[in-house]
């Protein structure tokens, strides 16, 4: 192609390339040089700094590309360089400026750009810190580099092979076969982006994906220094940092994933915020064996037990961060997500599982070289032993990544039971239901243990303290759970059951933090985490057992369709028709929809629904609120679709969340009214706006006050009935006659619903009347939606606050607490 | 024997136990014909709309009640009901997922997953006219 093209902008995407290749070649350097450095560091100390010289420039230097290719891609989505297919696919020009930085996020190279930033600033961070160990640690952060580095390359062999994607790539290079690319004023023509996903235009959406990138990214951090420690065989000095990047990654990790669920929770209409889908349960699994990981850690580093356990559970982790890009990324979940992450080709498949195994093997080699020489302890604990259920604890948290994985997974090892056994295996059918049942009792017995353990002493518990503390919380815990579950009217022995773990957790804790801890904030760290997570617990069964649909279908009319009516009462009927103006109760609340509203400088529509709360003696208003549920109506990629987000009402005890799940047709809207004809028989119902009308028969005793009779008539009018959504039943009686053998008509009519019919002609021989009927259309407007009560969802926020900062008070506390001699049996 | 070791391989007997259980959970993807075979129980059907069909959601006579027609892999034409509200761009899928159970000649179904063309291919089409 030797076209001359107009109006490119190619600058920017060469210096992108030019940093791209440039950080992928320092990356390679700085890995080699820290080799060199640790492998020569007791041999040659001369050369060992030399090399860990190199090592830290090369390091910097990429740092500074990966920043270099961050400011070239802002630079090209800000400026709308639509040449590129990144800035094309991702943005357009309508796109508000907060939202810029979500276009980052949006696209795999992007997202896998985020990664390397973060191992960039963090592997800063472990060059002033790691001291003797920076040498080793960094070696394997800079391989990792490596690998990332090689996702953005963008090396092209033919049309369907390539080494990574660049985010730099033209989209003339990218759709080589497009016929506009053949006319040199190509440009001319594309004059807009295809825009963001319009659900990632969402607040939560811009802060969300850097903080769960942060939380994938630190886990590398305890991993490389796993790794260090094997690979000289020095298992002591790695323990305090691993310890505290681990409390740092949980941290991270776990504000990330919840602030995930807070996404789904405030702009998904799935009603909740955790719906077990694969996508989440990838970035929770490693939560959850980083937690176990970070449990044997403390066991090892007070009592030299669990060593083999501990660096085990460091490798999963990390490999399942890796795993968990590859469900997400590549599609491989197919139809199982509701994300919007869609495959992005063979080549990233092969590529993610090649850098997976590498991990792996690397890992497995340098733990096997290893094996026989690493720390076990051989004396047995005691059962009365902090380490002894701290273990357990651990071993349950890792089991319960087992089964979540394992059903997460199912895409993935479908094909081969297909080959075993015939059948083509599909996820539950009822995800939800699946995993709850299975992780209810996780939930339970680590709840219990997380609180008890603390009464429990590392090596030998005094069991008469233990027990009086012990029964004491106990009886509390249950006083507790019978208040809960009475008041809320909790049934069924698994919840009772969590009901317990959690109530007793939130009260050993607290008590724990008061008489033991004599609440000292240095020292409330596990104590404070603890209670977080039991307060999250709490919150979860709060919220999620009294959740409660209050847009049922409560208008009590069974409307027959045709269809098997037994259909209308078994199914949900979660969806509510609103008509502008006309108030539906909900729950307590009286419901309106009054209208909606368009904003020129955001591409929502906002539909305003009232609320209103009536004294049910007096009627007299106890409170009024207006909620503004939004759609994208018509968002681009799916035009004739909407994108709906909710609005919700925050008390501090309950939510009430509303979103709309259809609208009125626009061009139905505009339709001006005109009779519509139709021949029903006595018996059938005619559909009207906010109601239906039932053909009860004939009748000829005539009470039309218009209706003048005459000699020789033959006058007869249509027994109608109406009913309406209130449940008010109004008599229609439009009339038919015949004059001087011409027939005529007079209409009945509603005014206040402007419907007007008409009884046009008699079918006496089959029972049958054609019946015409007008309704007004200018106030037809409605909206269909679903209006739902989570109550005590902030206990659920307020534990995972809570959590998080017990994490960072053990952070600090291992930061600035002063190394005693390490003690290992 | 260690004491946690007894422990652990109770957690672990626990575990399996609870792990081959859960597979009764797991559930099939099926034809219409094939989901007939066990009238009301919960299957997966892969398929696409069924062209030239007709579509059927009037929130005014009921918000809660969607009906279309569904080819399914083998070819084979339903109709399906979907109690709730019209999956919004239903129209542009390409492949629907459907979770539900076959009662006589209708597929009854409580979740719709949809496979959408990406933006990508669509825009395709929208640089093709751009030309003309």
């Amino acid at each position: 192609m030797d076209t001359q093209y107009i109006g490119e902008h190619l600058g920017p995407g060469q210096l992108g390339h030019f940093f791209v290749i440039t950080s992928f070649v320092a990356a390679l350097l700085s890995a080699f040089s820290y080799f060199r450095s640790a492998q020569t560091e007791v041999s040659d100390t001369g050369a060992s700094n030399t090399w860990l010289q190199i090592g830290r420039n090369s390091f910097v230097l990429h740092t500074a590309m990966v920043v270099g290719i961050f400011a070239t891609l802002f630079y090209i989505i800000t400026n709308h360089l639509f040449e590129y297919h990144y800035a094309w696919k991702h943005s357009d020009r309508s796109l508000s400026p907060k939202y810029l930085l979500s276009c980052f996020w949006e696209g795999q190279e992007g997202s896998f750009l985020l990664w390397t930033f973060w191992h960039c600033v963090l592997g800063l961070v472990v060059m002033f810190t790691a001291k003797r160990m920076e040498s080793r640690v960094m070696t394997v952060v800079s391989v990792v580099q490596v690998a990332l580095a090689t996702m953005v390359l963008g090396f092209y062999f033919g049309q369907d092979i390539s080494i990574g994607s660049s985010p730099f790539i033209l989209l003339r290079d990218k759709m080589q076969n497009a016929p506009i690319f053949a006319q040199a004023n190509y440009l001319d023509f594309i004059t807009d982006g295809n825009g963001l996903n319009v659900l990632l235009q969402n607040y939560w959406m811009v802060i969300h994906p850097p903080v769960l990138f942060l939380g994938f990214a630190s886990t590398l951090i305890p991993f490389a220094y796993i790794i260090a420690a094997l690979w000289k065989g020095e298992y002591k000095e790695f323990i305090k940092p691993t310890w505290i990047w681990s409390l740092f990654s949980g941290a991270v990790l776990g504000t990330g994933i919840m602030m995930g669920g807070a996404w789904a929770y405030e702009s998904l209409t799935f009603g909740g915020y955790w719906a077990w889908d694969p996508v989440e349960n990838a970035s929770l699994v490693p939560w959850l064996t980083l937690i176990a990981a970070l449990h044997t850690l403390i066991i090892y580093k007070v009592t030299g037990r669990s060593f083999i356990i501990t660096i085990i559970l460091f490798v999963v982790t990390y490999a399942l961060i890796w795993y968990s890009t590859f469900l997400t990324r590549t599609g491989v979940l197919g139809d199982t997500s509701v994300h919007s992450f869609t495959g992005e080709g063979q080549s990233l498949y092969w590529h993610l599982i090649i850098v997976l195994g590498v991990l792996l093997i690397a890992s497995i080699l340098v733990m096997a070289r290893r094996w026989k020489m690493l720390p076990r302890v051989q004396t047995e604990e005691q059962v009365n032993s902090r380490e002894f259920w701290m273990f357990i604890g651990s071993f349950v948290l890792f089991l319960s990544a087992v089964q979540i994985i394992i059903s997460t997974s199912i895409p993935v090892w479908a094909p081969l039971a297909k080959w075993i056994t015939g059948k083509e295996i599909a996820p539950p059918v009822d995800p939800v239901a699946h995993y709850n049942s299975i992780q209810i009792w996780v939930a339970v017995v680590v709840a219990i243990l997380s609180a008890s353990i603390l009464y429990l002493k590392f090596k030998k518990t005094d069991n008469k303290v233990f027990l009086k503390r012990m029964s004491i919380t106990v009886a509390i815990g249950l006083l507790l759970t019978a208040l809960i579950g009475f008041t809320q009217d909790i049934t069924g022995v698994q919840y009772l059951l969590l009901l317990f773990a959690a109530s007793f957790s939130v009260v050993a804790n607290v008590y724990y933090a008061i008489t033991v801890q004599k609440t000292k904030l240095k020292k409330l760290g596990a104590a404070t985490s603890h209670l977080g997570f039991a307060l999250s617990l709490l919150g979860i069964l709060l919220s999620s057992y009294n959740k409660e649909v209050i847009s049922l279908n409560t208008t009590g009319i069974v409307i027959p369709y045709g269809e098997d009516e037994m259909e209308n009462v078994k199914e949900s009927m979660e969806n509510v028709i609103l008509y502008k103006n006309v108030s539906m109760p909900m729950g307590k609340y009286d419901v309106t929809y009054i209208g909606d509203s368009v904003n020129e400088n955001d591409p929502r529509t906002f539909y305003k629904v009232n609320y209103v709360l009536r004294d049910s003696a007096t009627q007299e208003i106890k409170e009024s609120f207006t909620l503004h549920p939004n759609a994208f109506v018509n968002p681009k990629g799916q035009e004739g679709g909407m994108s709906a987000n909710p609005d919700s009402k925050h008390y501090l005890t309950k939510d009430i969340f509303t979103y709309v799940t259809s609208v009125i047709n626009p061009e139905k809207k505009a339709k001006a009214k005109e009779y519509e004809t139709q021949i029903i028989q006595i018996g059938d119902t005619i559909f009207v706006n906010r109601g239906f009308i039932t053909f009860d028969g004939f009748k000829t005793d005539i009470s039309n006050p218009n209706y003048d009779a005459q000699q020789g008539d033959i006058a007869v009018a249509a027994d109608l009935t109406l009913r309406d959504l209130q449940g008010n039943i109004t008599k229609l009686a439009p009339l038919y006659y015949i004059r001087d053998n011409y027939e005529y008509n007079l209409e009945d009519t509603i005014t206040e619903r402007k419907l007007y019919v008409k009884l046009s002609k008699i079918i006496p021989d089959q029972n049958a009347a054609e019946i015409m009927v007008k309704q007004a259309g200018d106030d037809n407007d409605y909206v269909v939606m679903k209006a739902i009560i989570f109550p005590y969802i902030n206990v659920l926020w307020l534990g995972i606050i809570v959590m998080v900062i017990g994490f960072f008070i053990s952070m600090v506390n291992r930061i600035t607490k002063k190394e005693k001699v390490i003690k290992t049996a | 024997m260690k004491k946690s070791h007894i422990v652990l391989l109770v957690l672990v007997a626990a575990a399996v136990t609870i792990i081959v259980s859960m597979f009764g959970d797991f559930s099939t993807y099926e034809t219409f014909a094939s989901a007939a075979q066990d009238e009301g129980k919960q299957y997966h059907v892969i398929g696409e709309l069924a062209k030239g069909k007709s579509m059927e959601y009037d929130p005014e006579k009921d918000p809660n009640y969607f009906s279309f027609y569904v080819a399914d892999k083998s070819g084979s034409v339903s109709k399906v009901v979907f109690n709730g509200a019209k999956p919004t761009d239903i129209e542009k899928s390409e492949q629907i997922v459907m979770t539900g159970y076959m009662k006589g000649e209708t597929f009854h179904c409580s979740k719709i997953q949809m496979k959408c063309p990406s933006k990508y291919e669509n825009d395709q089409i929208a640089v093709a006219n751009n030309q003309g």
